[in-house]
């Protein structure tokens, strides 16, 4: 199949005003600036089919925002290629806009003045929706995310979970073929982060759509993506499947030691102490040279020990590990 | 096609007449002005301070009459190209496939059929302490007319005044400035044939007078019926170059965004 967005070499390259520091220094920029280069993506290449879910990660800074941004049409690369659904975004905004949803956590496009159904409303008209089309989807989002009670509220009066929801609907009435998500479950509790990921799974099962998901929330993107693409500093540094990061990275077990009475410095052969505070201690080791029982055994003849456990690497770790030690390092 | 133009009206319509409270200050504060301008050229052209074409009673019209427009007039649509650039929202909007200044444009006309509405009430209240002239219909026609232009320059100039947010976010000294330059060459607080001798000439030539002045010189009949049509083409030609130098501005603008990323 034929990819549905596609970027090749995109780079986009900032240029901001050095500011000089001190009294005076506000003047001379005024009058001699000059300019710095900060590099936001350096260099991407990836393909997505119609109907990947694709979790687009890396740590703040890195990049995600900046891409996301040309994708939309809303920046223009500084250079490399983009197509969205067979049109280039920046030359053809208004046309690629009708292709494509967005939410933002941190931002609604929510009317603030309106009742949420009058954003809706409002939305109907911007993208020309037919009437029967936006009455089923609207019917459908509704039950769904159970928007019943709050859609005459002014959009300012929501709560942030229910402003969420609003904004779910909202980037999705027109049925775009593809969705951005950025950090969509941002300060969220636990109840309405869970309903909002459902909502996506089910809107890629059902409708096929493509959407890429950015967030720092791992555990959901391991619930929701198969397929990962990791940036730190503007550059591609993973791109596959989450099993095979796991794999790859996720070597390392830790075996956590609880002691019936304090213990000084813990030590075990073959591992790397990773933590302690008198009554446990956490060991990291790797799980294709050491034997876990053999670990086990040497911390019970060496400690008096109360309960053992072992952790299995999460997403979550792995990418941290990743963003602290640099991608090399980490697999090795 | 411009359906959403049609809605995007009807919205700020909607959303100015929710406040209510203001709706009524704005009404209680306008019969207010009426009146204290009322006194103060009473007194001043019992001064002798009169001009040789406009009596008292056509004076009063006239600040009576600018007082109604400043209404409509005073409406700035496009005051929220600074708030979306400040609240950085103007990137939501851009990923829409819409034309943001139509939707401006739009918004603003909402506004303005509200404050529109309020004149009636308003004139009505006015009448109270005031009396004003009322032209014959021909010269009320050519008032509207040169209203309708000076409503376009009037936009366009403020569609430049909030653009420059786009460069710099501390353009409010430069409003206020221009704001005030506005409401004195304009010839909103003063008829523009007060002004004497060369600086009278000049404060015909800038386009500030398109505003206020055309439109309320043709209503208090210093603008003959001759002199209508040159003074509407006045009047195009200002909107026209207004509204040329707001595409350009537009351009450059949505070129800055879009690679600046705002």
């Amino acid at each position: 199949m034929p990819a549905i967005i596609e970027t090749g070499d995109l780079r986009k390259v900032f240029r901001t005003v050095k500011r000089v520091p001190g009294p005076l220094g506000a003047l001379r920029t005024l009058f001699s600036a000059s300019y710095e280069d900060r590099v936001a993506v350096a260099g991407i290449t990836m393909a997505l089919e119609p109907g990947e879910l694709v979790g687009y990660i890396g740590p703040n800074g890195a990049g995600k925002s900046t891409t996301i941004k040309m994708l939309t049409g809303i920046l223009v690369p500084t250079s490399g290629t983009v197509r969205v659904a067979g049109l280039v975004p920046s030359e053809r905004r208004q046309e690629n806009a009708r292709n494509i949803g967005v939410v933002f956590g941190q931002r609604s496009q929510l009317y603030w003045d309106l009742p949420l159904i009058e954003s809706f409303e409002l939305l109907r008209a911007i993208y020309g929706i037919p009437r029967d089309r936006y009455r089923r989807n609207l019917d459908e989002f509704v039950t769904i995310l159970e928007m019943d009670e709050f859609l005459r509220t002014p959009v300012r009066q929501l709560s942030l979970g229910q402003r969420m929801r609003g904004d779910f609907a909202a980037a999705l009435l027109h049925d775009p073929a593809i969705v951005y998500l950025d950090e969509p479950t941002i300060g969220l509790d636990v109840v309405a982060k869970d309903a909002i990921t459902e909502f996506i799974a089910r809107i890629n099962s059902e409708r096929g759509t493509t959407i890429i998901l950015t967030t720092h929330d791992l555990a959901e993107v391991e619930r929701l993506c198969r397929r990962i693409v990791l940036i730190d500093h503007g550059k591609l540094i993973y791109d596959g499947g989450v099993e095979r990061i796991k794999s790859e990275y996720g070597r390392f077990r830790t075996l956590v030691v609880h002691f019936s009475e304090p213990v000084a410095d813990p030590r075990l052969d073959g591992a790397e102490l990773a933590g302690a505070d008198g009554s446990s201690a956490r060991f990291r080791f790797d799980r294709n040279r050491q034997r876990i029982d053999q670990l086990v055994r040497q911390a019970s003849e060496r400690y008096r020990v109360e309960d053992v456990n072992i952790e299995e690497p999460d997403l979550e770790s792995i990418i941290r590990r990743i963003y602290v030690e640099g991608y090399e390092e980490a697999a090795r | 096609m411009f359906e959403p133009y049609l809605e995007f009206a009807k919205k700020a319509f909607a959303r100015e007449a929710t406040y209510r409270l203001e709706v009524f200050t704005e009404i209680g504060s306008l019969v207010l002005r009426v009146y204290i301008l009322r006194s103060l050229w009473t007194a001043l052209y019992a001064q002798n301070a009169a001009p040789i074409n406009l009596p008292l009673h056509g004076m009063i019209t006239y600040a009576t009459v600018a007082m109604l427009m400043s209404l409509i007039l005073e409406v700035d649509g496009t005051r929220m190209i600074r708030e979306k650039i400040r609240e950085g929202t103007i990137a939501t909007d851009l990923m829409k496939p819409i034309s943001l200044p139509l939707y401006f444009f739009s918004d603003g006309v909402g506004q303005t059929v509200l404050h529109a509405v309020l004149v009636v009430p308003s004139l009505l209240c006015a009448l109270l302490l005031v009396h004003i002239d009322v032209p014959n219909a021909a010269t009320f026609g050519a008032f509207l007319v040169a209203f309708l232009l000076g409503y376009g320059v009037n936009f366009f100039v403020n569609f430049l005044m909030n653009s420059i947010a786009f460069w710099t976010l501390e353009s409010f000294a430069v409003q206020l400035i221009v704001r005030w330059a506005s409401d004195l060459l304009s010839g909103q607080i003063i008829p523009l044939t007060f002004f004497p001798g060369i600086f009278g000439r000049v404060v015909f030539a800038l386009p500030f007078a398109a505003i206020y002045s055309t439109p309320l010189l043709i209503y208090v009949g210093i603008i003959p019926p001759s002199q209508w049509v040159a003074s509407f083409a006045v009047q195009a030609l200002w909107l026209l170059l207004f509204a040329s130098l707001s595409a350009l501005v537009w351009r450059a603008a949505e070129q800055k965004v879009v690679i600046q990323g705002g």
